[in-house]
Formats: C-alpha cells, structure tokens, sequence
C-alpha cells in the first residue's frame, strides 16, 4: 500500500505522544497551532509581491526548522503534487498574455505569466510547510480535541474521531486482503481482472466496515450510551501560546504592511 | 453500590433467533444464571455463541422466547438500557468495544453516559485503570494498544461501569501466554458472576463452576462434567 | 485531483466554500447519533480507498472513488469526504488548506450528484443493468469533478484555460478505472449485503422501508410475539442486518 511517508509507519498517529517534545513548537497548545496556520493561510493567499510572498516563506521555513520537521520526508512531502498542478504550473509562463520574456519554440513565455507561476508557487509552498510544521506532527487525536475546542461542530469532531480509531484498522484489512490476493498469483496490471478484483475489494472493506460499525453501535449502547458523546483531553492554554498568538498576529500584519508597501 | 440482587440474574426460556436468510440460529435455548455463578459456555464455531450473548442485552431480539434479567421480563428495548449498565459485555473483538480516541475517554465513557459527573467519571476510569494495573496505559491512543492491551483495556472499559454481571465472549483469544495467566488471574479476583463463552479448556476449568454447551441451537446435557 | 494554495482567485475561492460548508451542514444534519459510527469508518475507508495506486497503462493514478461514497453516503459524502481531504491536508501536506472547501466542494458535490442519479439504478432487479449503472456512478463522479476543478480554475483567469482542458481529457482515464471499480464494487455489495447501498441517507431508506415488503424490513419478522417494533428507537441499521430475499 502506498502510504505517502515511510511505509511501516503507522497510517494515521504522526507520533507516540509519550515521546518527550522534540523541539519549541511541540511545546505549544494544538489551538495556538491551529489557529496560528489558520491565520497565516488566510494572510498569505492575499498577497501578491514576491517579495512579500518570500518572506513568508522565509517565515514557515523558519517555522519549519524549530519544529525539527525531517528533512527529507517534508521534501517528499512538498515535491508529491499532481501531475496535473505540475503541469499548470510550468503552463502558466506560456499561456499568459503579457511582454514576451523567451520562446520556446513556437511558445512564448510572459514576464506576466512566469511572476503568476512563482506567486502560486511560493503560496502553495508556504502554507504547506507551515501546515506540516505546526499541525502535521500533531497525534490526529490531539488535533480532534484542538478542534472539538475550537467549537468545530461536535458531529464532525466525532466524525474525524471514529475516521481517526478505524483507519488504521482499515488500512490493515485492505492490506491483508491484497495479500491474500497476491499469494494466489495476483498480478495488478490494466485489464479488467484487476479492476474488478480491487473494485471487489473496496466493496467488501465496505461492508465489513458498515458491519463493525453496527457492531461499535452496540458496544456503545452497552455502555449506557444515550446520545452524549463526551471528550477528554488534556489541553492547557499557558502564557507561551498566547506568546505565540502575539507573535502570530506581528507577523502577520508585517507580512499585510509589507504587500501594502510594495504594491 | 446498589445491594446485589439475590434471585436468578438471567433467566432465558426457549429463545429461538436466526438471522434473516440463514436458517434458524438458535432453536429454544433455556438458560439461568444465578448469582455469583461462573458459567462456562461452549459450542462450535458459529454455534450462535455471541448470539446469545447479544441476545441477552437486547442487541439482537429473539423471534421467541422469553428474557428475565434482574428479576423483570426484558421485551422492548427501553426494558435493556437498565439491563446493560448492570450486565457487561466482553465482545469478541477489542476493536468493536474501544471506540473512543484515547484510553482514558474509552474507559469514562459509560460512567459519562450514566450520567456522572467528569470527575467521578475520570474516578472510576483511574480506579478501574489502577485495579488491572493499566495505569501505564491511561492516555495512550487506543488504536496503538496492542492485542493484548486492547482486550485488558476492553475489560476495564466494562468494569468502569460496576456491572454486576460479566458476559465474556472468548476473552483470552489470541492471548500471549502471559497475558492470559494476567487476565484469568484479574478475573478470578472479581466477585460478579459471570458467563463465559471460551474454547480454552483450561481456562474455563480454572475459572468456571459449572459448564454448558451451545449445540444445534440448544443447551445441550454436558458430554464431560467438569 | 488537489488544487494548491494560491492558484485561485478570492471570489472563486469563498464562493466554493460557501458552498461547500452549506453541503457539509446539510449532510451533517443527516447524520443522528446512532449514524456517526458507520459515518466515521466509511470516511475512514474511502480516505484509505484515496491512497490506493491503481496501475493505468505504464504508470498509476491515485483513486478518489467519490461515485461509489455517494451511492452509499448520499448528502453524508460532504462531511465524510471533508475529513477525508482534511486529514490528508494536515498529515500529509496532500492539498491545500485555503482549498480545503474547493477540493471539497469539487469531490462530493458530484457523489451527491451520483446518488440522486444513479442510485435507484444500482438497487434494480437486473444484475447486469446494475452494474452498469455503477460504472456510470463511478465514471460521471470522476468526469464532475474534472469539470469542476476545470471551472474554477477557468473562473480565476483566462491563464488557466489551457490548463482546464487538460485537467479534464487527463481525467478520461480515470473515469474509465473508476467506472469500472465502481461497477464492480456495486456488484460485490448487492450481492453480499445489497441493504447497504444508500444506507447513509435518510431519505433513501426512507424510501427503502416504504417499498419494503414481507421481509425487506428486517426489523418485521423478528417482532411478532416478543417485541413490538414501534417501541424501538429508529435504529441506524436494522437490528439484524437484512438479507433481501428475493
Ligand atoms: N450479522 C449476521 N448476519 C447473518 N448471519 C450471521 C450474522 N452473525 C452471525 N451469523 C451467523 O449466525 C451463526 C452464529 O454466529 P455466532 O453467534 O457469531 O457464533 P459463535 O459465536 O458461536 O461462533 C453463524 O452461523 C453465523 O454465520
Ligand atoms: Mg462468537
């Protein structure tokens, strides 16, 4: 199966959260972080200098590195965007009106089009690594209580958190049945067999899924559940997260005065 | 802790069951359990085992028959909630029973449900947690548990509540050996009486008083007595 | 297909997620407590079905399987397929997070789509028909979402036209591996457990139980002497699980 990071890892549960914080940011409450990204995704997409947009990466690489995020898998982790947004991208330069910049043949590139590429770039990129730095080492649990806090409504926080306990679960099953099909000689290869194989597949991980969840249905009213979903956690807002936010916010209007200057 | 009920905890009377589409399941079991009573039970694969288990707190409903728990006739689902948060389940598979984010939520969730308070709540999950010697486990995240782990944290999930029955559906499935010896040394210190449907001789021999088996859909006689 | 951070423009960007936040809203109002269960593990396994290679020729696509989710999930597709792009976003830095509605709006507004389409199609009588009609779920699932992500990328500037019409021929061969999933898929389930299909919406069971005869209700034969079936609390699923007889 193809998970996106290191293939033996767990599917879901970036971290054992017995593990003691690996950097600054691990300190931080997963509401500061959250919020934190949230904001600066939303200021980032309003800008349009490079220079502004340079310095906001600037910012999520700085970011990036107090979270000790690997090198390597967030490389990976940038670099695995469709084919398609590829594409658009290296499209851009050409099918943009504007001053000619070079040909490429019977194509030619525009200053227009190229500055549109790299803006598109340098925003994707930003927001991406700021994500992983400050959410992405989160335990997907821990981010459903953030949410759950953050007054995300309760039935997705509950829909996030029974899609969090049973992926792996599922994962695994899939996994197994793959096996199962390739120690009978199972090929995957474009015909039709493998289409239906795997079709039959999903199918059945539904309907094994649909049945375990009739089953956790019952486990649940075993437990006196009377539609009260309760949540535990362990979050405390200290004085470093709202450090955080102060900084968040500077930042922010830095990176608003400095797109308003150069504008 | 309400004072224990002296009569007969469960009564079943000619319970028949199927499944729609799969023949009868079940064709009249007669069944009583007695308080402080460890009932072994066993029976083939695909007996009707669980079955009746779920059929005794009215996850599933008999096509026939009749249900006494706790002195009352259980029909209609209303007449189970009472029966659950006083009889509880082991399911077979750990992974149908923690449904909750993290150890500690898992075991608070049926005190919460009961409708204690977070602390008493959190109380009892600790205490329950402590008791099996868990603590270590309290705010792991429940799909990292291992085999064995997922099936002590399911028990302590159960005894949360303070049943005063204990339905245990193959408990020591797919247990290490020391695992095992952990798990039938927790549940032989426990007063509630108990039924328990195992395929481990042994550990039913060490556990249980007396033995039933599950056969063509009834209680048969016992072929070897314990 | 993901769109990234910054290739839209702001109109076309909260328009979309307006949108989608009012899909997520109303499939989330279908969802009672006693459906959240089966809810979580189906956004659970199509977020697992959304990491799965499939080969296509020399190379391999990424499936997205938004057709088979609304044939099951009905409304419920948005919030379950919501949190399928929001942890893929989160954990694995797969989409954007200012896109999040778009690429939402994009995936499960064409599984609602579906459901209404083709939903009685796959629950008819005739096997081979069914099937077809899954195929055609599948593959109309996947040929919506390209024209979705073609039209807002259109919608954000002349520059990105070229760029629409090869997302949507780039999507042809997807939608031919879909459809053909799909209809396997369909087949599978109607013949192992065929009540599931649209099991997720009310209104679809609704209308199940309405058509419902002898014993289609599940709930039926098991009520006579022991217990009354208006007593009990309308259950996700049937209490059994139904085989339909037919
Ligand atoms: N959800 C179900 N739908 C249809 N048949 C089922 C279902 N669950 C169990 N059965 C059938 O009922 C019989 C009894 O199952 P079960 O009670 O799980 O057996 P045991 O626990 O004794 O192994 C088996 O033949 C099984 O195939
Ligand atoms: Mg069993």
């Amino acid at each position: 199966m193809s998970h996106l990071g290191d293939p033996s890892a767990p599917l879901l549960g970036a971290g054992d959260r017995t593990h003691p914080a690996r950097g600054p940011i691990q300190t931080l409450d997963p509401r500061a972080r959250i919020l934190a990204v949230i904001g600066f995704a939303g200021v980032v997409i309003l800008l349009d200098q490079p220079v502004a947009l340079g310095v906001a990466l600037a910012l999520a690489l700085t970011v990036a590195a107090l979270a000790r995020l690997p090198l390597r898998r967030t490389l990976r982790q940038l670099a695995a965007m469709d084919a398609f947004v590829l594409l658009m991208l290296l499209m851009l330069p050409f099918t943009t009106p504007g001053h000619a910049l070079f040909a490429l043949g019977p194509l030619t590139a525009s200053a227009e089009g190229l500055r549109l590429a790299v803006d598109i770039a340098l925003t994707a990129n930003a927001i991406l690594l700021m994500l992983l730095a400050l959410v992405g080492e989160l335990d997907p649990v821990v981010i459903g209580h953030a949410l759950h806090r953050l007054r995300m409504p309760t039935v997705l926080v509950q829909l996030l958190q029974f899609t969090v306990r049973y992926v792996g679960l599922i994962d695994a099953e899939l996994d197994r049945m793959r096996i199962a099909m390739r120690a009978r000689g199972f090929v995957p290869g474009t015909n039709w067999h493998t289409y239906r194989s795997l079709g039959y597949a999903l199918g059945m991980l539904l309907v094994r899924s649909l049945e375990r969840a009739e089953r956790v249905l019952c486990a649940m009213k075993c437990r006196g559940f009377s539609g009260r979903f309760p949540v535990l956690d362990t979050l405390h807002f200290r004085r470093i997260d709202a450090g955080l936010a102060a900084l968040t916010m500077l930042a922010l209007t830095g990176l608003l005065l400095l797109e308003w200057r150069l504008g | 802790m309400r004072p224990r009920f002296q009569g007969p905890l469960f009564t079943l009377r000619g319970i028949q069951f199927d499944y729609p589409g799969c023949g009868p399941v079940l064709r009249g079991v007669d069944l009583a359990l007695a308080p402080g009573q460890r009932l072994a039970l066993t029976g083939s694969n695909g007996a009707g085992k669980s079955t009746l288990l779920w059929l005794m707190l009215g996850l599933l409903t008999p096509s026939r028959g009749e249900i006494v728990a706790f002195g009352k006739p259980r029909r209609v689902e209303a007449d189970f909630t009472e029966v659950r948060r006083r009889a509880g389940l082991l399911f077979q598979d750990p992974d149908d029973q923690l449904f909750c984010p993290t150890v500690l939520e898992d075991c608070a969730f049926g005190p919460l449900s009961l409708g204690w308070s977070r602390a008493e709540a959190i109380a009892a999950a600790d205490h329950t947690l402590e008791q099996l010697g868990l603590g270590h486990l309290r705010g792991r995240v429940t799909h990292q548990l291992s085999g064995g782990e997922k099936r002590l944290v399911s028990l302590a999930t159960v005894l949360c509540m303070r049943p005063e029955v204990l339905l245990l559906d193959e408990p020591t499935n797919a247990l290490d050996e020391h695992t095992r010896a952990r798990l039938l040394a927790i549940l032989d210190a426990l007063p509630q009486a108990m039924l328990i449907v195992s395929h481990d001789r042994a550990f039913r021999e060490r556990l249980a008083s007396d033995e039933h088996q599950l056969r063509d859909g009834r209680i048969a006689p016992l072929a070897h007595p314990l | 297909m993901h769109i990234l951070d910054g290739a839209l423009s702001l109109p076309v960007l909260l328009g979309a997620s307006t949108l989608a936040v009012a899909g997520i809203a109303k499939g989330a109002r279908e969802l009672d407590l006693q459906r959240i269960p089966a809810a979580g593990l189906l956004s659970a396994v199509f977020f697992v079905a959304s990491l799965v290679h499939v080969p296509i020729g020399p190379s391999s696509l990424h499936l997205i399987m938004n057709g088979l989710a609304g044939l099951i999930l009905g409304w419920v597709a948005f919030p379950a397929l919501f949190i399928g792009l929001l942890l893929q976003a989160v954990l694995f830095g797969f989409g954007g997070l200012t896109v999040l509605g778009v690429n939402t709006l994009n995936i499960a507004l064409p599984a609602v789509i579906v459901f209404y389409l083709c939903r009685r199609g796959v629950a008819g009588p005739n096997a081979t028909l069914a099937a077809v009609w899954g195929a055609t779920a599948g593959a109309l699932a996947i040929a919506l979402t390209a024209l979705g992500v073609a039209a807002v990328l259109a919608l954000s500037g002349e520059a990105f036209i070229p760029a629409a019409k090869l997302v949507v021929i780039g999507h042809v061969p997807v939608m031919l591996v879909e459809g053909l999933l799909c209809a396997a898929a369909v087949t599978l389930i109607r013949r192992v457990r065929p009540d599931l299909l649209g099991v997720m919406s009310r209104s679809a069971s609704a209308s199940a139980s309405a058509r419902a005869t002898a014993g289609a209700d599940s709930r039926a034969p098991h009520s006579s002497p022991v217990q009354p079936p208006s007593e009990q609390p309308a259950p996700v699923f049937s209490e059994q699980p139904a085989r339909l007889t037919r």
